[in-house]
């Protein structure tokens, strides 16, 4: 059925999603956001680990909703469940756990700054860090993080203080603050998408020690569920449709955007005409509808005449390792141990970038300190481990009453994942999700030098646990990547014949289409990338409105 | 840790999006043999998804899994229940059918090599069988039932009791989970994980 026509119609309420439908709305456009998750409440956000993180409550089922992913072109496909986020209003915003760094003024011309990589298909953003600033300044008041800005060698420029205070941290904050200083490093308090004091009628944080993986039942967290998506609606002029799946985005003769496709609650098919369509569906999800997308005049997918819809994919290098803390050893010298405080909220950004290549590469990386995540299931199937490593019986309650005299501390590595030709997404024709749609496919080729630069970040990152004096030290990995952060599939650029997206985000090839979620990012930055998606969607709102309005409401005809 | 299962733990998150994982892994059938016959009369209806022979094999796995010494095991916490409930997830059919076979395949094997049942087996008989299940090539019949039998004995260990498991909370007891600074946000009085499956967010 085809519904009534819209200004805008937008695929997606996370990240990306929220800020457009909150400031085309206030602007007085009518608005209809289509999710293809359901809209918790509140009470839907529950402390059962098997409900939010092992069911199908955030994240779909592999086998009814896979990706699959293989390692190079001669790889074959596996299907799981990873590079997808959650699957709800809010999207990854609900269940992140909220780490809101901003990219540096380096993270915009990398390309110009390290030079031509080989292997690497690295390319300078069309705007600049001080283009954005305004709209970080606007994404951190809109959604409430908490923060305090310290000066250090790769401090980015800042209008102001954060909105909110730093949240409460646990004691051995200060023990990092300690031996980072000794080393002559910076451990830099950690800004959190988390209200430290009561916001914009919303409450503070209760320190209950779930966040990641867990929707917040107080609303403190601020995921675009609890802060943007609640100010759209108020508005009036949004109208949220939630378990709405879309299918396809339609063009008209003249191949501009026309209407999109999708499956409703019940399944059933509807078309909403919309003059402008807004994808934000994260970056492979975005990829997919638009490869997915095919019409006589868009053969090879929506805005992808050019071939570069899902090139240059991109997710966030990971490393990891933990010290452990026994508190029966180490209870004279830290009384203070079991203090339940669930923040560290520390990070090293010394190596953001090196000065010279002796030790192998340039962009390095963030750091991030925290407790390990206090769910006992996850930390119950890592101490069991499997296969021939796996233990079961008596040494693993063995293994379970050491843990539950230890506090573990770990830290995680943001590095720099560097574009390559052989890292893209596609959509494969032969394996179909539960709604009948072609899944996305997901080809990993990785840039050595990534892995280089992570091994070093992590090697920093124990000297620094080393210092604490722990018990034990464990290295999780150096060749990882976290494909919760995800990027680069419809990269912006100012030249059609290099990239999907104009300056403002908008498809060269279609004019009235916007991609606001991570796609638009030739490059990632070394931090977890969720405020720079925000403010970024709150820069083309910005653009957008004004063009809306000086078009009497009418999209901006195709210029040249 | 394996590239693949490093890949999927998504750490980012802190908390394990695991979801089950080999229940993913559509190829892996539980090792080929002749069905087991019904144990039971159909008319004695105790359990949701096994058998009365096919529970008692799948309570003795538990508790080898996590046997009780000077802490509670898996029985006491009521690991078994949990495993029957859970496996009537619809969503969970096909773990459920891998599950169910895997349990047949320890019957025999222990009929093979002890000439009794595997719930009548000695301990160190239980043990020597589940090592070498544990120990299969990965992608084998025989590791993914390990799998699926240490993965959901862990739920129902430490999941929220509302399942049927980890009653009086002695897995959260055992891990530490009711010390640290979660303890004021339990979830609310009454509920109940199992309905909200199926439920949270999902009606209209």
């Amino acid at each position: 059925m085809t519904k009534e026509p819209v200004d805008v119609c937008i695929i997606g309420s996370g990240a990306g999603g929220a800020p457009m439908a909150l400031e085309l709305a206030r602007a007085g456009f009518k608005v209809v956001v289509l999710e293809k998750g359901p809209h918790y409440q509140p009470r839907d956000f529950i402390h059962d680990e098997i409900l939010n993180s092992r069911r199908n409550f955030f994240m779909p089922l592999p086998w009814e909703e896979p990706h699959l992913v293989r390692q190079g072109t001669g790889g074959r496909y596996e299907r799981t469940n990873s590079a997808w986020t959650a699957n709800c209003v809010g999207g990854g915003t609900v269940h992140m756990s909220g780490y809101f760094y901003r990219l540096k003024p380096v993270d915009f011309r990398l390309r110009s700054t390290l030079g031509a990589v080989k292997g690497s298909t690295l390319a300078d953003w069309p705007i600049s860090y001080e283009e954005l600033a305004p709209f970080y300044d606007k994404a951190e008041a809109e959604l409430g993080v908490s923060g305090e800005a310290v000066p250090h060698p790769f401090a980015e420029p800042r209008s102001g203080p954060y909105p909110l205070p730093p949240l409460d941290v646990h004691p051995m904050a200060r023990e990092l603050d300690r031996v980072c200083g000794e080393m002559g490093w910076h451990a830099l308090p950690t800004a959190r998408g988390i209200i430290s004091r009561p916001y914009r009628g919303r409450a503070a944080c209760a320190y209950c020690a779930l966040c990641g993986s867990y929707g917040c039942e107080m609303g403190a967290k601020s995921s675009t569920h609890a802060s943007l998506i609640p100010a759209a609606l108020a508005t009036g002029n949004v109208e949220l449709r939630p378990r709405c799946m879309a299918r396809s985005v339609e063009v008209d003769k003249q191949g501009r955007a026309r209407s999109v496709v999708y499956l409703d609650a019940e399944g059933v098919e509807q078309e909403q005409p919309a003059k402008v369509v807004v994808v934000s569906c994260t970056a492979v999800e975005s990829a997919r509808l638009l490869l997915n997308s095919v019409s006589n005049r868009f053969p090879r997918g929506l805005a992808n005449g050019s071939g570069l819809v899902g090139r240059n994919l991109l997710f966030s290098s990971f490393g990891e390792s933990r010290a452990t803390f026994r508190v029966s050893k180490q209870r004279a010298a830290r009384p203070w141990l079991t203090d339940p405080s669930p923040f560290v909220n520390r990070s090293v950004q010394d190596f953001y970038l090196m000065p010279d290549e002796r030790f192998g590469f340039r962009k390095g990386g963030t750091l991030g300190f925290m407790w390990t995540h206090p769910n006992p299931i996850f930390a119950a199937v890592e101490l069991a481990g499997s296969g021939k490593d796996g233990v079961f019986g008596k040494a693993l309650k063995d293994r379970m009453r050491a843990y539950r005299d230890s506090r573990i501390l770990q830290f995680e590595v943001y590095g720099e994942f560097l574009p390559t030709p052989g890292t893209y997404v596609t959509v494969e024709p032969s394996v179909k999700d539960k709604y009948g749609l072609p899944v996305a496919a997901i080809t990993m080729d990785r840039h050595p030098m990534d892995f280089t630069a992570t091994r070093f970040l992590v090697e920093r990152g124990e000297e620094i646990l080393l210092r604490l004096d722990p018990d034990d030290m464990q290295r999780v990995g150096i060749a990882g990547e976290t494909t919760i952060l995800q990027h680069g599939t419809c990269r912006f650029g100012n030249d059609p014949a290099t990239s999907v997206l104009d300056r403002e985000c908008r498809a060269h090839e279609v004019p009235n289409l916007y991609v606001v979620d991570g796609s638009f990012m030739p490059t990632a930055g070394s931090v977890p990338s969720t405020l720079t998606i925000v403010a970024n969607s709150f820069r083309v709102a910005h653009g957008l409105v004004a063009r809306m309005k000086r078009d009497g409401a009418a999209p901006a005809a195709p210029r040249d | 840790m394996d590239r693949r299962s490093f890949l999927q733990r998504l750490t980012f998150f802190g908390g394990g999006v695991v979801l089950l994982g080999s229940g993913a892994c559509s190829r892996c059938g539980a090792p080929a043999g002749p069905s087991e016959p019904q144990a039971t009369a159909p008319s004695e209806p105790p359990h949701l998804t096994f058998t009365r022979a096919e529970y008692a094999v799948v309570a003795a796995a538990c508790e080898r899994v996590l046997p009780r010494d000077e802490d509670p095991g898996a029985q006491d916490a009521g690991v078994p229940v949990y495993i029957d409930r859970m496996l009537q997830t619809p969503e969970l059919t096909r773990m459920r059918q891998d599950f169910i076979q895997g349990v047949a395949a320890l019957e025999r094997r222990s009929l093979r090599m002890f000439q009794v049942g595997f719930a009548q087996a000695t301990p160190a008989q239980q043990d020597e069988l589940l090592a070498l299940f544990k120990d299969s090539p990965g992608g084998s019949g025989e590791a993914h039932f390990f799998e699926l039998l240490m993965v959901l004995t862990l739920e129902g260990f430490l999941g929220d009791p509302s399942y049927g498991g980890n009653q009086a909370q002695v897995g959260w007891k055992l891990v530490g989970f009711d010390t640290v600074g979660t303890v004021a946000s339990a979830p609310p009085e009454g509920h109940d994980g199992t309905r909200c499956l199926h439920t949270c967010g999902r009606q209209p």
